[in-house]
């Protein structure tokens, strides 16, 4: 990991949805994010990623019942004691239905909800508004319905929003999950963007498994409420049986080093590509090996 | 579903009225619908329904008006049945003619024709207000005036959710159809509520934690992006407003010879053409209003 220092932390946190006795979100949850990371959480439905980045704006345990255990500390301010609108200057949220974040009647005055309540000035809130549509591609949509954008329009609009408040830190609840191929890959782009260009600390829950390889610096795998594996890319994605055990997609070319190598066909001592740049560097010598 | 939708909405334009700031329209509305409420007379309310129609034109909403007037004229029309055989007047009441088993008063055509009138200019009015002011200008404008915050955001939220559950109850039956249940009528609307409700409910409840976490709900000075002016003329057109209604008010409720119930006579033939009139402007509305229904 980059050796900044640590943006969030979670100590030891448990959480249940109702009582003790049922079954918790999430259990004994350790995980440290630094400044300008990009994390991707796995797993499948239900596993705890929504519940781990509602921790992160303290909506959990704030305005979610539940049983709360541990400690989420994020930008030095315990989300415990923090109120949420508090934490909204410092933690941005995206979900996953773009339409059932928006509620106002153009562009313009979606982005400035939040800045509305926060009490900004007129012409700050005008100057924000045009900076966050040029950073995620909306300019020249400002007066249109937020209902009339497509799915991917609207997931950006979404981000836009978050953006506003200028957040230190992203988190994004399978943003792409309802948006079609040409929007996911926009969605990707921006996120891409904030966290090269403007050292934003994205944290994204997602099922693409090859862009967060591709991405991300930091993968984290979560199954029923406990984090199973954290890592780099190419460390996470060197435990294939694991992986699949828990029933996750391994980036392809990480999947084809693995089969490869139980062939026996070349030796990668257990670590594989997961980028297409690193597989090409990887295999490349190998086909050309074999065309000479 | 989809077939009756009443189109109340803004329609853009750039009259003087459109160029208006929304209190003094909103100041006018709520005066005349005082000023409707005040009085029975015929004449009066003819007036400020003549007037609103002048603004009509003005504002060059004719054709969206005239489509709310296409549903409301003939629902309004049951008012002159109902009130004619049954008068909103402490008896005893004066018998104009018969009408088959029943008998069509003086009292019942006078309280028919104000009741309509009255329904027509309170609409009218109002349906200029809501046709030439933008939504978020008339919430900001009333945000000026210290409606609160919560209110303001609860009436922009339902303005945007009506269409949004209309489209998904469109959804939610066009499933119904491809699993062969029936998918036409109220039969069929009835199962399709659960559904849409309960989406409705997780919309809300996503939403809401969507708003919190930006900072919906701080304690401190709330600003508003959309900027609405408020000039010398619209302050002017307010307070002109307030006086010229209010006073109208005042004068309709304290002279007694605007009272006409007594003094207008209608003929018995005009009296029962204008109950058949209303009674088939209705039938024929209900009629139509059925199939379409019964068509989506």
């Amino acid at each position: 990991m980059t050796e900044t220092k640590p943006l969030i932390e979670f100590k030891d946190v448990t959480f249940w949805y109702g009582s003790t006795e049922d079954q918790p979100a999430l259990k004994n949850i350790n995980l440290t994010i630094h400044e300008g990371d990009y994390v991707a959480l796995l797993g499948l439905n239900g596993a705890g990623k929504t519940t781990l980045q509602l921790c992160i704006n303290g909506v959990i345990p704030n305005s979610i019942i539940g049983e709360f255990q541990g400690e989420v500390i994020v930008d030095g301010n315990d989300t415990f004691e923090t109120p949420v609108r508090e934490m909204a200057k410092i933690v941005g949220m995206v979900f996953d239905n773009p339409e059932f974040q928006l509620s106002q009647m153009s562009v313009g005055e979606e982005i400035a909800l939040g800045m509305e309540s926060l009490g900004y000035s007129y012409p700050d809130m005008v100057k924000t508004i045009d900076e966050v549509l040029e950073i995620v591609g909306l300019t020249g949509l400002i007066d249109r319905s937020p209902f009339g954008l497509s799915g991917g329009q609207q997931q950006r609009l979404s981000i836009a929003s978050a953006l506003a408040m200028q957040p230190k830190i992203l988190v994004m609840d399978e943003p792409t999950s309802n948006v079609d191929p040409i929007g996911k890959e926009e969605i990707f782009q921006v996120a891409y963007q904030l966290n090269r260009e403007r050292n934003m600390t994205v944290i994204m829950a997602e099922h693409e498994v090859e862009v967060m390889a591709q991405y991300a610096n930091l993968v984290v795998v979560m199954h029923e409420g406990e984090i199973v594996l954290q890592g780099t890319p190419e460390d996470v994605f060197s435990n294939v049986e694991l992986i699949q055990n828990l029933g996750l997609r391994m980036p392809q070319v990480a999947a084809f080093g693995h089969d490869v190598e139980k062939l026996g066909l070349i030796d990668l001592g257990g670590q594989y590509p997961v980028k297409l740049d690193q597989a090409v560097e990887t295999y490349g010598p190998l086909f050309n090996k074999k065309a000479g | 579903m989809q077939g009756i939708v009443i189109p109340i909405s803004m329609v853009p334009g750039n009259s003087i009225i459109h160029r208006m700031n929304p209190l003094p329209k909103l100041a006018w509305s709520l005066g005349i619908l005082a000023l409707a409420f005040a009085t029975r007379n015929p004449a009066v309310l003819g007036a400020a329904f003549f007037i609103g129609l002048i603004l009509v034109l003005v504002a060059q909403v004719g054709k969206a008006y005239l489509k709310v007037v296409m549903i409301l004229f003939p629902i309004s029309l049951t008012l002159i049945t109902l009130q004619s055989i049954a008068p909103a007047f402490p008896p005893p009441w004066t018998p104009i003619v018969g009408f088959g088993p029943f008998t069509i008063y003086q009292e019942g055509i006078y309280s028919g024709i104000s009741m309509l009138l009255r329904i027509f200019s309170m609409t009218t009015w109002a349906m200029v207000t809501i046709m030439t002011s933008h939504p978020s200008d008339i919430f900001t404008s009333l945000k000026r005036i210290g409606m609160p915050y919560s209110l303001n955001f609860i009436l922009v939220m339902t303005l945007q959710l009506i269409p949004i559950l209309q489209s998904e109850f469109g959804i939610v039956l066009n499933a119904q159809k491809s699993r062969a249940m029936k998918g036409t009528g109220f039969g069929a609307i009835l199962p399709s509520m659960v559904p849409v409700f309960v989406g409705a409910i997780e919309r809300v409840q996503q939403l809401s934690i969507s708003l919190e976490s930006r900072a919906f709900g701080s304690t401190g000075q709330k600003t508003s992006y959309r900027q609405v002016r408020m000039t010398f003329w619209d302050i002017a057109l307010l307070v002109i407003g307030v006086l010229v209604t209010g006073s109208t008010t005042y004068w309709v409720i304290v002279d007694r010879t605007l009272d006409w119930s007594d003094t207008l006579v209608f003929h018995p033939v005009f009296a029962i053409s204008l109950v058949i009139f209303a009674t088939l402007g209705f039938l024929t509305f209900f009629v139509l209003a059925l199939r379409q229904v019964l068509k989506a």
